[in-house]
């Protein structure tokens, strides 16, 4: 125990606190609770801590009796060190000189930010953000007018490299979820169905659910997760990494370099993979109806080609490629909107498949309605 | 004077330190004594950040023993190893700070962590670093906003904050302007001379280690290559040692 006897000179009103053993971390919290009861006493009007006992005092000693003293100091009370040894004076001014400082500009940048400040400065993000998703979009324009017209070329390889990650390396995922999602759709189905000995227009639902709806909606979700992720975090570790900066800095469009070759093999991968999902469901669903009620494939195919014309894939297709821009821009733009910190590229991650899916569920819904009301 | 026996903080004892199969630096023995600010230097890949991080618990040496504080670092168990880390202090030559929280935050860290100490006194410890490095009104900042200068003394000020024995600094005053370093110079000396706390600097910064160093090991082709004090080697006419304080290409 570092406080040792107190004792009270009830003329002046003071305590004498003799301090013995070290004054540090493991000693420190005792020795606070110890000082800070005395300064709390209404019957003295100041302390005097007395060093002659004392052994080492580091940081946390000096911390204690820094503390102490302002208390008192706001109680209207007197905290004065006796008897200071040459190492712990020399603590206590380097410590003090310091200290002045930071007193002096103590919290300064701890304003608290109230309820209006803190919407005002919301609305600002939101309007900068949006102020930065029209400029990307134009500047993806700009530089794939600049590529078409042959004026500028995407980097050597890197259309091909993210045809491969993009497209090749989901195959064995987007056709594994396709099959499941067929078969899910021809069991139920094959309840509803089977039970009205309408068993053959099993192949009429499953057709046109997963050439209009499922095949892209399901293929866009799963390309989210693993790709417009991928878009974000990469982006995002290569701002954090000054990456993005050196491109500027060497006049090379970061825009061209990383996001044009991006966002062309998402276009061409989504409908192509939307496609396989199509087929591939529409495989599991025949072999669930051919299993189950035992309809032929052949005439589960032919009921899909009298019901599903050009235009039905043309609805699919044209909705994954929309979904895939939706996908491509949310990683783009928030993976380049990511700021210099760890959970900045954590934080872009998670919001780009937060929104890619929120815009790709609002934008089916809305093209569904309107083709409902078209009759399409 | 020959040293005591317990003001020896730190010895290396026939260490030999790499990655993989490849050694970086062989037959090194080295004792650190309790007070004295010590320079390991040499040119870059000579392996000093890489004995740093033997010494540190964080890459077992290939063979040898490690002695901080009177216990072998790498015969005790984890449990044993962190207690034993927990009476030093490092401070990386990328700062390390984490970039999400604030710098008050950063220095409270491992107080936070390690001890129970109200959170009142924590803060007040905090700033109390804080000011010694020169980072008073910034507590509140994320280490982005900050300058390569800044953030290595805020790393410098987490290093300290549970008041270390012992101090390690990786390249302290790699990359900043000469005022800066000078200014981290006086910091660890600072550290030193008024919280009696041992200092191991690795740097090649000649400035930096004529400023400070009370001692200087020079490693250089795998091995070490001159102990002594900065004036001895200055003075030295082994071919190495002359070229790095002399700036010559060998």
């Amino acid at each position: 125990m570092p406080v040792a006897v107190t004792q009270v000179d009830r003329a002046s009103r003071t305590a004498n606190v003799a301090l013995r053993g070290d004054l540090v971390i493991p000693t420190a919290q005792a020795t606070y609770g110890q000082l800070r009861g005395l300064a709390r006493r209404r019957d003295l009007r100041g302390v005097v801590l007395d060093f002659s006992d004392a052994g080492r005092v580091d940081t946390s000693g000096v911390a204690v009796v820094s503390l102490v003293k302002r208390q008192m100091a706001r109680a209207g009370k007197k905290l004065e060190l006796a008897n200071l040894g040459d190492t712990h004076r020399a603590a206590f001014e380097l410590i003090e000189h310091a200290k002045a400082d930071a007193d002096a500009n103590a919290d300064r940048d701890a304003e608290p930010v109230g309820l209006v400040e803190r919407i005002g400065i919301a609305a600002l993000d939101y309007s900068q953000a949006a102020h930065d998703l029209v400029a990307l979009i134009r500047d993806i324009a700009i530089q794939a007018w600049f590529v078409v017209r042959r004026k500028r070329s995407l980097p050597k390889g890197a259309f091909a490299d993210q045809i491969a990650r993009m497209g090749t390396d989901a195959l064995p995922i987007v056709s594994l979820l396709g099959a499941l999602l067929g078969t899910t759709l021809a069991f139920q189905g094959v309840v509803l169905l089977h039970r009205f000995g309408a068993g053959q227009y099993v192949a009429d639902m499953i057709g046109l659910s997963m050439i209009r709806e499922f095949g892209p909606m399901m293929t866009a979700i799963i390309v989210t997760g693993r790709t417009g992720a991928a878009i974000a975090a990469e982006l995002g570790t290569m701002r954090v990494g000054s990456e993005i900066d050196a491109l500027e800095a060497m006049g090379v469009s970061p825009t061209r370099f990383l996001l044009l070759p991006r966002l062309a093999a998402l276009t061409f991968v989504q409908p192509a993979l939307s496609l396989i999902s199509m087929f591939v469901g529409i495989a599991g669903g025949m072999l669930v109806t051919a299993l189950v009620i035992h309809v032929p494939p052949a005439v589960f195919w032919d009921r899909i080609v009298e019901r599903c014309d050009i235009m039905d894939f043309v609805h699919g297709l044209g909705k994954s490629v929309l979904f895939a821009w939706i996908i491509g821009l949310a990683g783009s733009h928030l993976g380049m909107r990511t700021t210099a910190d760890a959970t900045s590229v954590g934080a872009a991650t998670t919001r780009t498949v937060v929104v890619s899916v929120f815009f790709i569920i609002m934008v089916d819904a809305v093209i569904a309605t309107i083709s409902s009301l078209g009759g399409s | 004077m020959p040293a005591r026996s317990d003001d020896v903080l730190l010895a290396c004892n026939d260490i030999a330190v790499g990655y993989d199969d490849k050694p970086v630096l062989e037959h090194v023995d080295l004792e650190i004594h309790r007070g004295e600010i010590v320079t390991l230097l040499g040119g870059s890949g000579c392996g000093k950040s890489t004995l740093l991080r033997a010494i540190t618990g964080l890459l077992p040496p290939r063979s040898g023993t490690v002695t901080l504080l009177g216990e072998d670092l790498y015969a005790t168990n984890d449990d044993g190893r962190r207690l034993l880390l927990r009476r030093t202090g490092m401070a990386f030559q990328q700062d390390a700070l984490f970039s999400a929280i604030t710098i008050i935050d950063n220095v409270a860290l491992p107080l936070r962590e390690l001890t129970k100490l109200p959170e009142s006194l924590i803060c007040e410890m905090a700033r109390i670093k804080l000011a010694l490095v020169g980072l008073s009104g910034l507590e509140h900042r994320l280490p982005a906003s900050l300058s390569g200068g800044q953030r290595k003394r805020a790393a410098l000020a987490r290093a300290s904050i549970l008041d270390p024995e012992i101090i390690f600094a990786d390249e302290p005053s790699a990359g900043l302007d000469p005022i800066v370093a000078a200014e981290l110079d006086e910091t660890l000396r600072r550290f030193r001379d008024v919280l009696g706390v041992t200092v191991v600097v690795v740097t090649h910064e000649l400035a930096s280690i004529r400023a400070i160093a009370d001692r200087a090991i020079m490693f250089g082709s795998g091995k070490v290559m001159a102990v002594g004090t900065v004036a001895e080697l200055e003075g030295s006419h082994d071919e190495g040692v002359y070229n790095f304080f002399h700036a010559r290409a060998s």
